[in-house]
């Protein structure tokens, strides 16, 4: 039913919780678009400000707790209003461990930097770019209550999967090439999971938004296209 | 939606296959007079389980609470078409014994309505005009024993012989409830039990409700969603003399299916 509570600050306490869930999403979205930029650019200014951020999105989680008990407490949400309220306690729980990874890369970042290029970095922004889209795109989907895109979003993780799994083959052959390079690759490995990691989050709350929708949970498992945990590169001479 | 949704609908299942029920309603419709308060009605009344009907004042959930063991019989100018069942038999089916079918179907009413007769008479009064004890030990038996059900005995054992409305008003409930266990009927209808009830003599009647299902069909209307949420199996939503939707009180109060249904339970309704 479309038309609002017939208690309008009902209506405005659930608003409250979905506008604040979007406003830390923003933020997530932003952060890591800035922890990625900071790798390019080798900003090191910009890595510390992205670890600064992550308190403004610790708080917000925070927030959405708080406004989620006192909804439960006095509201009693059924229904609708009470898928929202437990998808918003769980999103913003998620929300706030992307924000993390973002503070993560930026924290290699800054250790990175200590140290002249020489490792391969071009797959990470590709990488970043297309979880960061699927940031987007799940902000939408949520604020709009649009499962078909949430949905999409949930598909979507595999390539993110798959674009991880060649990166991590890439960087573990440039090691073997140039034992130089470990301490870096290193990191790059440890970035490209934080990304990885984002983009499972994604796919956490797109199931999250259509169990919101619609009252139920997606049926079909779950795809997985992270092997890196079984692969075994052997060295060319051995 | 293009996605292939697991629907939840286990709890659902397992109830269809399980389910026995003790009333089947079909078609049901209510007239006073010109009005038509019910419209093809169509309900089922799972055993031993807890019924919730929920709805805005005027939907006909009162009204198609009192079609089940006829009480709409005694108002003048209220016609009930259609069949209503119970353990499959038709009871307005001519020959049928009005006095007996409401024995077996009891009623527990919105306001405590003790008879002006000590305790043990209120109980005792049932099983007396229906003959059900054969002498004194019996009826004391009887009496003792459905206020122990009713969760009451502990409250009034030793002043049995008091006046039954110096009661407070959760324990008066309580008697009400006794005297109609008292005459072993296999259905308690209640309507709105405990709207005149506080919240501590409403959570004893909710805990009384919650142990007689074990050996009693209740079918209950409720303003109170959450009472509904908390007492009952199965509920069913009535608006403007229709059932929208019924089905297992966990699927109701958590996705409802009709959009009806959800605006009523949120409060978005009207």
């Amino acid at each position: 039913m479309s038309s609002g509570h017939i208690v309008k600050s009902f209506d405005e306490e659930l608003e409250g919780v979905r506008n604040t869930i979007v406003e830390m999403g923003g933020l997530a979205e932003s952060q890591l678009e800035a922890a990625v930029r900071s790798l390019s650019e080798r900003n090191t200014e910009l890595a510390l400000k992205t670890i600064e951020a992550d308190k403004a999105v610790d708080e917000l989680e925070h927030k959405v707790d708080n406004m989620a008990i006192r909804l439960l407490a006095l509201r009693s949400p059924v229904a609708d209003d009470l898928r929202l309220v437990i998808s918003a306690l769980k999103i913003a729980s998620l929300l706030e461990r992307v924000a993390d990874y973002a503070t993560n890369i930026s924290k290699r970042v800054i250790a990175l930097n200590l140290a002249p290029s020489i490792a391969p970095i071009s797959s990470i922004p590709r990488m970043g770019e297309m979880v960061r889209r699927m940031i987007d795109d799940t902000l939408t989907a949520y604020s709009t209550g649009d499962a078909d895109l949430a949905l999409d979003v949930w598909t979507r993780d595999q390539e993110v999967d798959q674009l991880y799994n060649s990166m991590f083959r890439e960087l573990l052959t440039f090691m073997m090439e140039d034992p130089r390079s470990i301490t870096s690759c290193t990191h790059l490995i440890f970035m490209a999971k934080n990304i990885e990691r984002i983009g499972d989050h994604m796919t956490n709350i797109a199931e999250i938004i259509i169990y919101q929708v619609s009252g139920e949970m997606p049926k079909d498992p779950r795809p997985k296209g992270d092997k890196t945990s079984m692969t075994m590169i052997e060295p060319k001479d051995s | 939606m293009n996605v292939q949704i697991q629907a939840e609908k286990s709890a659902n299942a397992g109830m269809d296959v399980a389910e026995e029920f003790v009333i089947e309603t079909r078609n049901v419709d209510v007239f006073y007079g010109d009005n038509h308060a019910i419209k093809g009605v169509s309900l089922n009344i799972p055993k031993h389980q807890v019924t919730a009907l929920i709805g805005p004042s005027g939907c006909g959930k009162s009204t198609y609470l009192r079609c089940l063991n006829r009480m709409n019989d005694t108002i003048e100018g209220c016609r009930v078409e259609g069949e209503i069942l119970l353990d499959g038999l038709d009871i307005y089916a001519s020959g049928v014994d009005e006095v007996l079918l409401r024995a077996r179907v009891g009623m527990v009413f919105q306001k405590p309505n003790p008879f002006p007769k000590s305790i043990y008479d209120n109980v005792a009064y049932g099983p007396r005009i229906h003959g059900l004890a054969a002498n004194k030990d019996e009826l004391d038996d009887i009496v003792l024993t459905s206020l122990e059900r009713a969760g009451l005995l502990k409250e009034v054992q030793d002043r049995l012989h008091s006046m039954g409305t110096g009661l407070s008003g959760g324990q008066q409930q309580r008697l009400c409830i006794a005297r109609a266990l008292a005459v072993r009927p296999e259905i308690i209808l209640m309507d709105e039990p405990c709207s005149a009830l506080d919240p501590i003599a409403t959570a004893k009647v909710e805990e009384l409700i919650d142990e007689l299902k074990e050996n009693y069909t209740i079918i209950i209307v409720t303003h109170s969603m959450q009472q509904a949420a908390r007492v009952s199996q199965k509920t069913a939503f009535f608006h403007l003399g229709d059932v929208v939707e019924s089905g297992p009180t966990e699927k109701v109060f958590t996705s409802p299916e009709d959009e009806r249904t959800q605006g009523y339970i949120t409060g978005r309704f009207g």
